[in-house]
């Protein structure tokens, strides 16, 4: 086994998914999810990074699925983060389905995981700015053609910005740009790359694939011997 | 359209009538399954093959490598084979060692990368992979036809052929994986390749690269024991020799997680079935070779013998209709009529059981290769479903009224219409099917309940306003994020959903299996229970040296070679 654990995207799919349907998100959010995390991956970051945070936050309560829309965007309960699973999804369905040119999106875990949601559909000519709760700026800007960009004076990673009001809205050149450096993409260059060395993932993949784990169902000898296919030794 | 057809929409068979267990478990190959196509592929592209490395033992136990060559570029089959113990010899996802492991390489693999593989390839899922591997396969030996074909060539005789013809393969293979499994290159390094772009032609190069493998590594063993007087297999016996397979579960989960791929495949089968009956006049020699196909085809079912009692009975049945359908098919005048081949479709489907009605279908596409194989191109996915958040939920709610009828009609507070549930085991992610107040699991089910979930949500929607979206929805009710995505893809790919049950206790996951491996190519499905069936693979497909045979592509329902004893 190679001492740095690469993983496919297929395997980023099957995995996350479940990952979030193990801290009870539901599938259809956590399909999502785990297309998000493909996204991160074929850019180049380690999806694990962020995720394992937003997937501790809903485990251990601090972090809701719980969700309200305003005439300014998304919020959740006051007392916890809003889960970046749901925000995710919900700006997505707000921009894909209301055509909405701002949404604010209030106090999300890991806002890393919304940028990706929208990289993941191909979202074009959007913008998303935070401030997070240490105080870092951040600015994704989503450009035609795969092409997006990182603005950020940030030291910290963005993978690790937390507890975030979150600014989406449509991409104006006549708008200044948040000052800092930039980080620049081009989606399709780097999934090429990927698809020819696999996804390495680092110290949190355990957590992602304990919370997988989570959908597995115990073993017994009954289940061993009558729920599935083929026999118990094969000779002809 | 490289033949000109005119496709009369009324001849397009409705998806409720497709998509229904009992029918797609009667499902058989036809000449757009992936194994047809990818031989004529092979052949038209002049594809070379060439055997790299051989260094086995004198029981065969060792490293070898295979490569197909494109025109394009190469790929290599690499093989590991070793000494296993017979009661460690299983074909269940649990198994540990196999007799025969292999990956399908990226290329010609260095010394570096047989190293590699050595230390991964045996160990399958507990080994990791590259993106070099494009597929992780495993094979375990038929005891009884190995060892009988090695001894004889080493006596200089032919494999008794009656042995063989019972058998059909040397090995037979318990798992090919593709798709980025266990570290393996994930589809999108290799989907813009001409030869990649249909379904699981990688994989099924590499099971016909593994039935060369087992021939060849037959006819080393034997002539490593029998010295000069060993002879070769006759090249007719080895064109009848196939790759077994044994499929459970997991294939089913897969039929329901690719709704897209399910659809295009299913439309292209069923467009080729509606080319030919819209034929107002026969091409000429189609009915010619259509007659002497049914005639071939009653060789084969006496050939495809079974002990799975439900299985052994359909067959019986089908024998006993193919030869009715000789008998019509000798009355000229049921043939001289407009629209002929609808005319035969027809009778079948107004006197035969389902499994003699796939059957026909079969058989009346195969001579019109000029007119379908265009289709065969098209049997893939390039997208995944998309959650349509603007859509209104009046729209929706006629979406659900219009393809999901068979689902709202079940009544599900009913015990058996949720007997069973699906999951996914700790034991090497093994797929089961567990029984409900019977087996642990249930709020690990996996999340294929598709009928139910979407009678589930036709009751919400009942209080819903027609007027709000489906992004509003969802917000209120996330729970159904997943079956609407699916409900909004089958309005545009009504070909893609199951239309049955899969929780009810009369569900059979071998229907999905015989529906999946019919589009494979596979042949003689073999039930072994409700839950798993061993097939042959390329059984009657040419060898590598046969590919220019003209008679490459004439391998549909084989018979056992003649003129030997």
């Amino acid at each position: 086994m190679p001492e740095q654990l690469t993983i496919s995207l297929n395997e980023i799919l099957f995995i996350f998914t479940r990952a979030g349907f193990g801290v009870n998100a539901p599938i259809g959010v956590s399909e999502d999810f785990a297309r998000s995390n493909m996204w991160l991956a074929e850019n180049g970051f380690d999806p694990s990074l962020c995720s394992v945070a937003a997937l501790d936050s809903l485990d251990e309560g601090k972090s809701s699925l719980s969700i309200e829309r305003s005439d300014d965007g998304f919020s959740g309960p006051s007392s916890q983060y809003l889960s970046a699973l749901q925000a995710s999804v919900s700006v997505l369905d707000g921009i894909k389905g209301e055509q909405n040119v701002e949404f604010t999106v209030a106090n999300v875990d890991s806002p890393l995981l919304v940028v990706a949601a929208l990289g993941a559909n191909q979202v074009e000519s959007w913008k998303v700015c935070w401030c997070d709760e240490v105080g870092a700026d951040f600015q994704v800007n989503f450009m035609a053609n795969g092409q997006w960009q990182i603005i950020s004076d940030s030291a910290s990673a963005i993978e690790l910005s937390k507890g975030a009001t979150m600014q989406v809205s449509l991409l104006d050149d006549t708008q200044p740009a948040l000052e800092g450096n930039i980080q620049r993409f081009d989606s399709k260059v780097e999934k090429a790359k990927i698809l020819q060395t696999g996804i390495a993932v680092h110290q949190h993949w355990d957590a992602i694939y304990a919370y997988f784990s989570r959908c597995l169902v115990k073993s017994t000898a009954e289940s061993r011997a009558s729920g599935a296919g083929a026999g118990l030794v094969d000779t002809d | 359209m490289p033949f000109s057809a005119k496709l009369d929409e009324a001849m397009m068979r409705r998806p409720e009538q497709v998509m229904r267990l009992d029918r797609m478990g009667s499902s058989f190959p036809t000449r757009l399954s992936f194994m047809r196509a990818l031989i004529r592929r092979m052949s038209k592209e002049q594809w070379k093959f060439e055997r790299l490395r051989q260094d086995v033992d004198t029981n065969g136990f060792g490293v070898s490598v295979y490569a197909a060559h494109t025109p394009e570029r190469t790929y290599s089959l690499v093989a590991f084979t070793q000494n296993i113990p017979a009661d460690m010899r299983t074909d269940r996802v649990i198994a540990e060692v196999w007799d025969a492991t292999f990956n399908l390489f990226d290329g010609v693999p260095t010394q570096d990368d047989i190293d590699y593989l050595a230390k991964n390839t045996p160990k399958q899922e507990g080994g990791r992979f590259r993106p070099s591997e494009l597929s992780l396969a495993r094979a375990n030996k038929s005891l009884r036809l190995f060892e009988h074909i090695v001894s004889s060539l080493a006596e200089g005789k032919q494999p008794d052929v009656d042995l063989v013809a019972s058998v059909g393969y040397i090995m037979r293979t318990t798992a090919v994986y593709g798709s980025g499994k266990f570290g393996c290159a994930d589809r999108a390094k290799i989907a813009d390749r001409e030869e990649c772009k249909v379904s699981f032609h990688m994989e099924l190069l590499a099971v016909y690269l593994i039935r060369w493998f087992t021939i060849d590594l037959v006819e080393t063993i034997a002539k490593q024991r029998g010295g000069n007087k060993a002879a070769n297999l006759e090249p007719h016996i080895r064109q009848f020799i196939g790759v077994g397979n044994s499929t459970g579960l997991g294939m089913a989960p897969f039929l329901l997680k690719h709704p897209v791929l399910i659809h295009n495949w299913v439309t292209a089968k069923e467009t080729a079935l509606a080319r030919v009956r819209s034929l107002e006049t026969p091409i000429k020699g189609s009915l010619g070779a259509f007659t002497q196909s049914v005639r071939q085809v009653s060789q084969h079912l006496k050939e495809w013998r079974v002990a799975d009692k439900i299985q052994s009975a359909r067959i019986e049945q089908l024998e006993g209709e193919v030869s009715e359908l000789s008998n019509w098919c000798d009355d000229e005048s049921n043939l001289v009529k407009p629209y002929p081949w609808n005319g035969i479709y027809q009778f079948a489907e107004d006197n035969f059981s389902l499994e003699c009605q796939e059957m026909v279908v079969s058989l009346v596409i195969e001579p019109h290769g000029a007119l379908v194989d265009d289709l065969a191109d098209t049997m893939l996915a390039t997208t995944v479903p998309q959650f349509e958040a603007g859509m209104s939920l009046a729209m929706l709610k006629s979406i659900v009224k219009d393809y999901y009828a068979w689902a709202t009609s079940i009544d599900f507070s009913l015990s058996e219409s949720q007997h069973y549930f699906w999951y996914y085991s700790e034991d090497k992610l093994e797929p089961r099917f567990g029984s409900k107040g019977v087996d642990d699991g249930v709020d690990q089910e996996m999340p294929l309940a598709i009928g139910r979930d979407a009678d589930d949500l036709n009751e919400q929607l009942k209080t819903a306003l027609d007027d709000s979206t489906v992004g509003e929805f969802v917000l209120q009710c996330p729970q159904f994020r997943h079956i609407i995505r699916r409900i909004q893809n089958t309005a545009l790919r009504p070909y893609a959903e199951v239309q049955d049950n899969l929780l009810g206790e009369t569900m059979r996951p071998l229907d999905l299996l015989r529906f999946k491996l019919a589009f494979f190519g596979a042949s003689k499905f073999d039930p072994k229970s409700d839950l798993w069936t061993r097939i042959s693979m390329y059984q009657g497909a040419p060898m590598p040296d046969q590919l220019s045979y003209a008679d490459h592509d004439d391998w549909a329902f084989p018979i056992r070679p003649k003129n030997v004893s």
